[in-house]
């Protein structure tokens, strides 16, 4: 029974061994964890970095979760004049999408693995909601529209290559470096790194961002939002003093003939 | 340099809005218009999101127009008695414009009536200004004594409404109620459009008021402060969308500009005053003219705004 019980533990250690001469553990850590917004924040960038099996392809999403937005949509009217024709409503929808791959990503992933774990615009399309419309076609239009006009804003993007992979031995180092938008708004965002295999996730490893706004940011965005007949009545009474007093600084002027 | 805008959640370089409250209030102190329906756009066009960019500017047209006031009323280009008559007028047109596009937009077609008034409004107001004071360039002064003698069937009706009073200021006798009447219309566009209104206010002023150009310019400061002051306030209270780092910035370059524009204006006359207005206003309609018909890059924009 003893003997039994030892050579099990053996088998197991042997097993492990093998295994991990084999894979190394994924990891993901991301160098710039916590970005904060002061009066001179003009966007940053965050490089993600870790280790991964030497066999593995691997794609890297940044994103915010999952929320909603409310857009104009413009249309013709009388065929002839382009106007706003009423809004749509995106839901399940990340503010911000980053994604980059070490490979094209049809080339090393199944279909059906993107729409599992969202990767990609495509899976993006088939997990939101767009309302109103008519049928798959028309959200698609839209949906598309909607990614045109995030990157057009520098929050929505999809790289291929930009992912720096170096041999380490048993290992595989990977880095990659992305701007930050200044953009993309406060709050949480998560970075997942995915290790894929015959167009299959083997793998994958999470790490955080944090955008927050601070000291006197954060302070007008709060007074803006929370005690508005002050921050009203501060906006108009130092409009009222600057005109005034660039008036009297300016006293030899005048506009008569 | 760039600045992080708290209420805009973007970044700008601050030389942007230096320069363009430097343009626009310089206009502003030129013409007597807020300078919303240039400076608006601008603000877009640089990444500011609509809403916040239509109440930043009203905050930044109350310093312009503050200076601008400041500066005519000294060399007495200010008619009080006028501006209080047609601010009367304006804020019961708002009121009746802002229900109107209330009604609209249940209807679902506010968007066009409003783009089909920006159009019309501004073609006919920058077409009949410009044709008008080139005409009176030519004329001379040879026919201004006899066209004054000549008194239009408008000008005898104008005359013979009740409430007749002297605005000494502008050296003009109406009824009361002329200005409160076309300060009312005015209002209702102002708030079918989007906009402060003074572009509107200015040929009402000269054409239909007769008031002299340079108390126009003044008087025209005074009526859109009072305007700015109370939109300001609305939309900092109810939409939380004035953005008040942007608004210091705008101001800075506004209130010269409208000291510069106070003074450059004595350099101009009267009728090559209303021509660059015009020619301005028409330059923006013609701006609006292509967006309507040209196809748009993006098909989705940002919620909120016109």
């Amino acid at each position: 029974m003893r003997l039994k019980t030892v050579l099990i533990i053996a088998c197991a250690v042997f097993v492990l061994v093998l295994n991990g001469a084999a894979s190394a553990k994924l990891t993901a850590t991301a160098n710039h964890d916590h970005i904060k917004i002061d009066f001179f924040y003009h966007g940053s960038s965050v490089s993600v970095r870790g280790v991964s099996d030497p066999g593995s392809d691997l794609i890297i999403k940044i994103a915010s979760a999952d929320g909603h937005q409310a857009l104009r949509q413009k249309g013709k009217v009388a065929g002839l004049l382009w106007m706003n024709v009423g809004e749509l409503k995106f839901e399940h929808v990340p503010s911000m999408y980053s994604l980059h791959c070490s490979k094209k990503i049809t080339d090393i992933l199944d279909p059906g693995e993107m729409e599992k774990y969202a990767i990609g615009y495509e899976a993006m399309d088939k997990k939101a909601t767009i309302q109103p419309v008519a049928n798959d076609s028309e959200k698609t239009k839209w949906f598309n529209e909607f990614v045109k006009f995030k990157e057009d804003s520098k929050l929505y993007s999809e790289t291929t290559g930009d992912i720096l992979l170096t041999a380490n031995g048993q290992e595989q180092d990977y880095y990659v470096l992305t701007p930050w938008p200044y953009q993309a708004m406060p709050g949480d965002y998560t970075v997942t790194v995915y290790a894929v295999r015959d167009k299959k996730v083997v793998e994958k490893a999470e790490s955080r961002v944090f955008v927050e706004q601070v000291g006197l940011v954060k302070s007008f965005a709060t007074m803006a939002k929370n005690s508005s007949v002050l921050y009203g009545t501060i906006s108009i009474v130092v409009a009222l003093v600057a005109g005034f007093g660039v008036g009297l600084i300016f006293r030899k002027g005048g506009g008569a003939h | 340099m760039h600045l992080y805008l708290p209420v805009a959640l973007t970044s700008i370089n601050v030389l942007v809005p230096v320069g363009l409250g430097l343009a626009v209030g310089l206009l502003s102190g030129l013409f007597g218009v807020g300078g919303g329906f240039l400076m608006t756009p601008l603000l877009i066009m640089f990444g500011i999101p609509s809403t916040v960019a239509a109440a930043t500017d009203s905050n930044q047209i109350v310093a312009a127009s503050t200076s601008g006031t400041y500066a005519h009323w000294r060399v007495g280009n200010v008619d009080f008695k006028m501006g209080l008559y047609l601010l009367a007028g304006g804020f019961a047109g708002g009121l009746i414009g802002v229900e109107g596009i209330k009604i609209l937009r249940a209807m679902g077609n506010a968007d066009f009536v409003i783009k089909m008034t920006y159009v019309l409004m501004l073609g006919i107001v920058g077409s009949y200004m410009f044709f008008e004071s080139i005409m009176s360039m030519r004329k001379k002064k040879v026919h201004e004594a006899e066209e004054q003698r000549q008194e239009s069937a408008f000008g005898r009706f104008l005359k013979s409404l009740p409430l007749q009073t002297y605005f000494e200021k502008s050296g003009v006798t109406h009824s009361v109620l002329i200005p409160i009447i076309f300060g009312s219309f005015v209002g209702i566009l102002a708030a079918v459009m989007g906009v402060g209104g003074g572009f509107l206010m200015v040929p009402v002023m000269v054409y239909i008021l007769r008031m002299p150009m340079h108390v126009v310019v003044g008087t025209s400061l005074f009526q859109i402060l009072f305007n700015c002051i109370e939109v300001t306030f609305l939309q900092a209270y109810t939409n939380h969308t004035v953005d008040f780092v942007l608004a210091v910035l705008l101001l800075i370059g506004s209130t010269v500009g409208a000291q510069v524009g106070a003074v450059f204006g004595r350099k101009l006359k009267a009728e090559q005053l209303k021509v660059i207005l015009a020619v301005i206003v028409l330059v923006v309609t013609v701006k609006i003219v292509f967006e309507l018909t040209l196809s748009p890059s993006l098909l989705l924009a940002q919620s909120g705004g016109h």
